[in-house]
């Protein structure tokens, strides 16, 4: 007889993330919120994106977004001056979203007027690929100078992201970042991943990525 | 706008065994310093840097924490650094036990200085004490200035900051001057270090300040 009994907590807890997460992602459907989940590195650009995203789109979309920090509300008052809904959402120390954080922020924001909605997740490459949220698509943002090696190194956020944005393209030249092979090495881990060489600061690319997003919202809506 | 409190029981219950560790690698006079970074802040390179202008006046050990590859072990290899890889299996960040299991496999009872190359992430690691001697923080110039706003407890419990990719400061936005400022103000002790490991400028300073550490662990 087993003298005791293992529990394996980290698998316990992730499958209950799941099941969360398959309520939130049916919820957002119920009301054709498009919700999409983008992740990266601190300072790799979310926050810019999420500017020049929402000023691309706002005409077309209603458009809210939801700040996850560990502590802070700078963000959120950068996404307010663009005069978009935000709320700031604060993880008390954890290094990630997960499901029922999510459903907690969606609640208090109100979605029923909303067609799309970003979660800023905290920045970080490891822990919020782990933690599904129930968002339609998961975009992960890669900035050239973290250097292209990042695949090898942090190889679940590639796996399980929609999209990769290779963020500040414009500064490739400086830090010796080889676009190409950073493409190469992501898509040995998932070969559907969309790739987008982007500058959210002074625009190059940009058009491809809101097209590739305002098709996938709309191939969404069909879907349900 | 609404700001919202999501609370998580953070359970830190590491801290006596770090200690356990830093009183024993004090007495065995090896000083261990737990570099901790965003992922692509430059913790490699900084370390190549660093094993390059020090290794012929001591003994340097390097431990890989990552979560699953040898990409930077290998890398500190070819300087001729002794170095070990530690997985943590998909862990975000290295704890007191992990790391010792790591000293445990590595043959490091003569080294001067070890360094411990923490998962890249500016949130967990600044939460689980090492048992290092020292702890040093990267952030580099595309980052951000505002950086320490946004991971408080990071700049909080380093005691010393390196300011990295300094060459890179005219593509970008980033102040110094604000950044120190906002260091600062979260810990006034901190020590700083704005340096270039590509260019070569600032590390002086830094090879500097491990040099008399490393002797000062030794001495009291």
């Amino acid at each position: 007889m087993d003298r005791y009994e293992i529990i394996e907590t980290k698998e316990r807890i992730e499958a209950d993330n799941d099941i969360q997460a398959e309520k939130v992602c049916e919820q957002l459907k119920a009301r054709k919120v498009f919700m999409v989940n983008l992740m990266s590195s601190p300072g790799a650009g979310k926050t810019t994106v999420l500017v020049r995203t929402i000023k691309a789109l706002q005409k077309k979309y209603r458009i809210g977004i939801m700040e996850a920090d560990v502590d802070s509300d700078v963000d959120a008052k950068t996404i307010a001056d663009t005069g978009t809904r935000v709320i700031q959402l604060h993880t008390g120390g954890s290094c990630h979203m997960d499901a029922d954080m999510t459903r907690r922020g969606l609640e208090e924001m109100g979605i029923d007027d909303l067609d799309i909605i970003f979660l800023e997740n905290v920045g970080n490459l490891v822990c919020p690929a782990e933690f599904d949220v129930g968002a339609a698509k998961k975009v992960m943002i890669l900035s050239v100078p973290e250097g292209d090696d990042k695949p090898l190194k942090y190889p679940l956020i590639f796996q399980v992201s929609d999209v990769m944005l290779e963020n500040k393209i414009d500064t490739a030249s400086i830090f010796d970042y080889d676009p190409a092979l950073a493409e190469e090495r992501a898509k040995q881990l998932n070969p559907d991943i969309q790739t987008f060489r982007i500058s959210a600061l002074n625009g190059d690319g940009f058009e491809a990525w809101t097209d590739w997003l305002i098709n996938a919202v709309e191939e969404w809506r069909k879907s349900l | 706008m609404k700001i919202i409190e999501l609370h998580e029981s953070v359970t830190a219950s590491n801290d006596r065994d770090a200690d356990a560790m830093r009183i024993a690698m004090k007495k065995q006079g090896t000083l261990l310093i737990n570099l901790m970074s965003s992922p692509g802040s430059g913790k490699t390179t900084l370390l190549s840097s660093t094993i390059r202008s020090l290794k012929d006046e001591m003994n340097i050990g390097v431990m890989e924490a990552d979560i699953d590859s040898d990409v930077d072990a290998k890398r500190i290899e070819t300087l001729g650094a002794h170095s070990i890889q530690v997985h943590t299996d998909g862990m975000c960040h290295m704890d007191a036990g992990m790391t010792q299991a790591g000293l445990d496999a590595m043959e490091q009872k003569d080294m001067d200085l070890i360094f411990l190359e923490n998962v890249g992430n500016l949130i967990c690691p600044a939460e689980f004490d090492t048992g290092a001697g020292k702890n040093v923080m990267i952030l580099s110039v595309p980052e951000g200035d505002d950086k320490p706003l946004k991971y408080p407890l990071m700049f909080s419990t380093s005691d010393v900051l390196v300011i990295s990719k300094i060459d890179a400061l005219p593509y970008f936005t980033f102040s110094l001057e604000e950044c120190i400022k906002h260091v600062k103000r979260l810990n006034p002790g901190i020590q700083i270090f704005p340096l270039s490991a590509k260019s070569g400028e600032g590390v002086d300073a830094w090879n500097n300040w491990l040099r008399t550490e490393v002797k000062q662990w030794k001495e009291d």
